[in-house]
């Protein structure tokens, strides 16, 4: 019942959002009070039910469908917690950096709550159609937060986003009906270990389904709708978009591909891994390349996310955990990033890395928080970060030696483009007479920086906060999947 | 031939359409200046066939009248709802149009008498008695296809249906009287001894002659070509009503002949469906790629869509039939609100995808239900349409047929295809900014409420229709 009620409360707030005067104070107060339940609520779970999500007070199941076996069943569970909690917290994060939203506010927030309610969803479904439908909530609402608030390329950014990530949810929709079919049920529960399905029905449902969930995080070779997305939106909505939706993708594998099939998927793992390297490597070579600090940024982010692909196809207990673990620690870090770099474009009025330096002079506090946050992306031990990828590399490494290897090489690369980056644009002398000018990040967007370096650090030195909760759940799936 | 009580109760929903047929026209013709007087009646006319039918239907009422000629069942019932309940809709559309011109009884009159085809025709256990029904259902749909006399289009859409029409009829009526010549009986169900085994050339030639007439009717590829120009030149409520209540009744009796009377040729039929329906998905929706006409891309649209219910169809075989009447069963219902909705949306901003430029800014209620219809004609959850593919692709994925996987493939492709130019008209009305040509508050309250309560249904579709749809195939044909 309390996963229903977080669920729903963005739901009420949205409709509230748009039943509020075209007042700018007021909105974004207001909006900020909406945001604020969910995580308290989330927060409450966490302490209230920590040891064992698995409680009636948390669980749902209505049966809606009867003839197919289709039921609103909604839960929480160890792998999805976390992502749970950060969509809750990064909504909070998004609408107080929010700043650079200036034109239809409420209708701004409506959509972003409209978002979190799909992505709250997915992380507490526990069924396939389910899943499936909050999946598809988190589209129409991200497609207006990047079309109507993006920059001046936001029309065919949004456009792409949408045809390519609809294509890819609807391959996994074809997936989801032929195992329910075969397997007489949509319940997750009821379909732990294959749901009686032979090892070839199993490979035949894996192939759409993984795709579906590629395109969405995204693997490389499918990764062409991301850049334009992620450089045309406004900052606040990139924190949902890179701290959020891409998980969506690496949930599905961790909790329904994985676990649901795990001889259907077996034959994919390596390639999944190697997808995973491919990100890494990509990513970290594509983002040396670019003069845009955002598209950097970006490219960096889908190169971390690679490590989530390589743990969880290692199939073992260390890379499963670090690859849970990477989802929310990825989260918090690009959040922090984005959210700089829309800091520093609105000081300097450019992204452009060439034209921008010296400016930890002048502002000493965004320059640290830059410098924290690409440490953390290169995995600087005592942040967050460096567990995660740390565990995932080890566990790809034991399952998969040549991916697991040339993973470890990217984290060299990754810190190659990073530290340039950091060099040019913190260090070095004042590029422009301009930059004397300007001053350090205000209260309201340290407000939005300093939780999310918080709990990098947090969870950098205290791990377990997050892990004791994952691993009960890591270690069902491996049960299930005979692993170790 | 005794008439009995039970009989009149069978044919309440006939009954009263025709009544108020009637009525409306005596109205019409003392009183010609009172149109409110017309469109209250009709309004209430319409209603109270949904009524009826809904009583029928919640009382369990069944049986079958005159010689076994004229069934009364969960399923005929279920359609009479959608005949009527977008009757209801259609007669609120043309109350401003109609008004204006001062023959609002004649068109009223129209839309009731086809309300009367179709109501019959989804009762009817007779190929003869059918042809009948569906002719009483079209002819008077010509009429309101060229009622708007303001307008060149409307005449040359007319006449364009006509002539089609005429011609479908015949087609229809020679594969019919080719079926009771094989089988020397027009009532289903002694065609089905008949139509089993191996069928002869000229069962075969029947049969086929028949699906042709009928794919007329449906706007099926490639027989689909009077669509566009129909639909364009047709008033908006015409356009509205005829892509989705007739049509609807038309599937649905087309499913009655093919399982009541010909379930021994089912390999035969679901082939011959599976081709239809491959060629209508791509061609209706390669069409409506190129549209910027809004009304063509709906009707274009209302082709692909007629192409998604006949993969249904082609579903019927295998495990699939029972799944495969309830998703013709659950597409006609939630195409019906979707549709009308787009249509009547149209009525309140224009035809040229111009207009919709910023609509949200100027008028953001009509602009936030026609953004839900798009979403919804493009299957996007929890909206209406997308229940209707669901159930096509799992009618589809247990029916065991090779072909039928690729149709199945096809209308997931398809669904993609169709993104760009629902999404268009999204795009139009929140990303651009309004224009001169962007329609500031146009219209009645009349088709005010109708967009509003359809956008409503066309959201909650899926707590209100599953239910009913799902009980209704349970006792229905399958």
């Amino acid at each position: 019942m309390i996963t229903t009620i977080t669920i729903l409360i963005p739901l009420l707030g949205a409709i509230l959002m748009l039943l509020l005067p075209d007042e700018e104070r007021l909105s974004r107060y207001t909006a900020l009070g909406v945001a604020a339940v969910p995580l308290l609520l989330s927060v409450y779970i966490y302490f209230a039910f920590g040891d064992d999500l698995n409680v009636a007070a948390l669980t749902q199941d209505v049966t809606w469908i009867r003839s197919l076996n289709i039921g609103y069943r909604v839960g929480l569970n160890g792998l999805g917690f976390g992502m749970f909690f950060l969509s809750t917290f990064l909504t909070v994060i998004a609408v107080v950096a929010s700043w650079d939203v200036r034109s239809n506010l409420k209708q701004y927030f409506a959509a972003l709550f409209l978002a979190e309610v799909g992505m709250l969803g997915v992380f507490a479904a526990q069924d396939l159609i389910m899943f499936y439908v909050f999946f598809e909530i988190t589209l129409i609402p991200m497609y207006l937060l990047v079309g109507v608030w993006g920059d001046e390329n936001r029309r065919p950014a949004a456009i792409k986003f949408f045809i390519y990530t609809f294509l890819g949810s609807t391959v996994m929709l074809a997936g989801f009906l032929a195992f329910g079919i075969i397997a007489h049920t949509y319940s997750m529960d009821a379909l732990g270990g294959g749901g009686g399905l032979s090892r070839a029905a199993q490979i035949a449902v894996a192939a759409p389904i993984l795709f579906g969930l590629l395109v969405k995080v995204p693997a490389v070779p499918l990764h062409s709708w991301l850049l334009d997305v992620y450089v045309s939106s406004p900052t606040s909505t990139n924190v949902l978009l890179s701290g959020i939706l891409p998980k969506l993708g690496t949930y599905g594998l961790i909790r329904v591909a994985i676990p649901l099939l795990p001889q259907g998927v077996e034959p994919f793992l390596p390639y999944v891994a190697a997808f995973g390297v491919i990100n890494i490597i990509y990513g970290a070579f594509v983002a040396f390349l670019q003069p845009d600090l955002k598209a950097l940024v970006a490219y960096s982010s889908i190169g971390t996310l690679g490590f989530i692909l390589l743990g969880a196809a290692s199939g073992n207990a260390v890379g499963l955990n670090g690859a849970v673990f990477q989802q929310v620690s990825h989260g918090l870090y690009s959040a922090l990033l984005f959210i700089l770099v829309g800091v520093i474009a609105a000081r300097t009025g450019t992204r452009s890395i060439e034209e921008l330096g010296g400016l930890a002079a002048r502002m000493p506090w965004a320059g640290g928080l830059l410098a924290l946050g690409a440490l953390a992306a290169m995995g600087l031990p005592g942040l967050a970060v460096f567990i995660s990828e740390f565990m995932s590399v080890m566990g790809g490494f034991a399952t998969f030696p040549v991916q697991g290897a040339l993973a470890a090489s990217g984290i060299i690369f990754s810190a190659m483009y990073l530290l340039y980056m950091l060099g040019r644009v913190i260090f070095g002398p004042i590029e422009r007479p301009a930059y004397e000018e300007i001053g350090d990040a205000g209260p309201v967007e340290m407000v939005s920086v300093v939780p999310l370096a918080v709990l990098l650090v947090v969870l950098g030195i205290f791990p377990a906060l997050l892990i004791s909760l994952q691993r009960p759940a890591v270690d069902a799936v491996l049960s299930v999947i005979g692993g170790s | 031939m005794a008439i009995t009580g039970q009989a009149f109760v069978a044919l309440l929903p006939e009954l009263i359409s025709t009544g108020f047929l009637i009525l409306v026209l005596l109205v019409g013709a003392f009183s010609p200046s009172n149109a409110g007087i017309a469109i209250g009646l009709a309004a209430f006319g319409s209603l109270a066939v949904f009524a009826s039918a809904a009583v029928l239907l919640l009382t369990g009422f069944t049986g079958s009248f005159f010689g076994d000629g004229f069934v009364v069942d969960d399923f005929a019932l279920y359609f009479k709802l959608i005949v009527a309940g977008s009757a209801f809709f259609a007669v609120l559309a043309a109350a401003r149009w109609s008004g204006q011109t001062g023959d609002a009884a004649e068109y009223l009159t129209l839309i009731l008498s086809v309300v009367l085809g179709a109501t019959l025709l989804v009762s009817m256990r007779d190929l003869f008695g059918i042809f009948l029904a569906i002719e009483l259902a079209t002819i008077p749909s010509y009429a309101m296809v060229a009622f708007d006399r303001s307008r060149r289009e409307s005449a040359e859409g007319g006449m364009k249906y006509l002539i089609t029409g005429v011609i479908a009829s015949s087609v229809l009526l020679y594969g019919i009287v080719l079926i009771y010549g094989v089988s020397g009986s027009a009532m289903l169900s002694d065609v089905a001894d008949t139509f089993t085994g191996a069928l002869t050339p000229v069962a075969i030639l029947g049969l086929v002659l028949m699906i042709s007439g009928f794919a007329f009717k449906l706007s099926v590829a490639p027989f689909h070509f009077w669509t566009p120009d129909a639909y364009q030149g047709a008033p908006t409520s015409a356009a509205a009503f005829l892509s989705v209540g007739p049509k609807a009744a038309t599937f649905a009796v087309l499913l009655r002949i093919l399982l009541e009377g010909m379930p021994g040729a089912a390999p035969t039929w679901t082939a011959l469906m599976a081709f239809l329906a491959i060629i209508t998905m791509f061609v209706g929706n390669l069409f409506a790629l190129r549209q910027r006409n809004v009304r063509r891309m709906l009707a274009y649209s209302s082709v692909a869509h007629s192409g998604y219910i006949l993969a249904a169809f082609a579903a019927l075989q295998g495990g699939g039939v029972a799944f495969a009447v309830q998703a013709v069963l659950i597409y006609t219902a939630a195409y019906a609100v979707m549709n009308m909705g787009a249509f009547l949306v149209i009525d309140l901003v224009g035809e040229d995808a111009k207009n919709y430029n910023g609509l949200v800014r100027t008028n953001p209620g009509v602009a936030a239900s026609m953004a839900l219809f798009m979403a919804a004609l493009v299957g996007i959850p929890p909206l209406s349409g997308f229940f209707g593919k669901l159930w096509i692709i799992i009618a589809g994925a247990q029916s065991g047929s090779i072909l039928v996987y690729v149709v199945v493939g096809a209308l997931v492709v398809n669904t993609v295809l169709s993104v760009p130019y629902y999404f268009g008209i999204i795009r139009n009305m929140i990303l651009e900014e309004p224009t001169t040509d962007t329609v500031r508050s146009k219209g009645s309250g009349g088709v005010r409420f109708s967009v509003y309560t359809l956008a409503v249904f066309t959201t909650l579709f899926g707590l209100l229709i599953i239910p009913l749809s799902v009980l209704v195939a349970a006792s229905g044909l399958a």
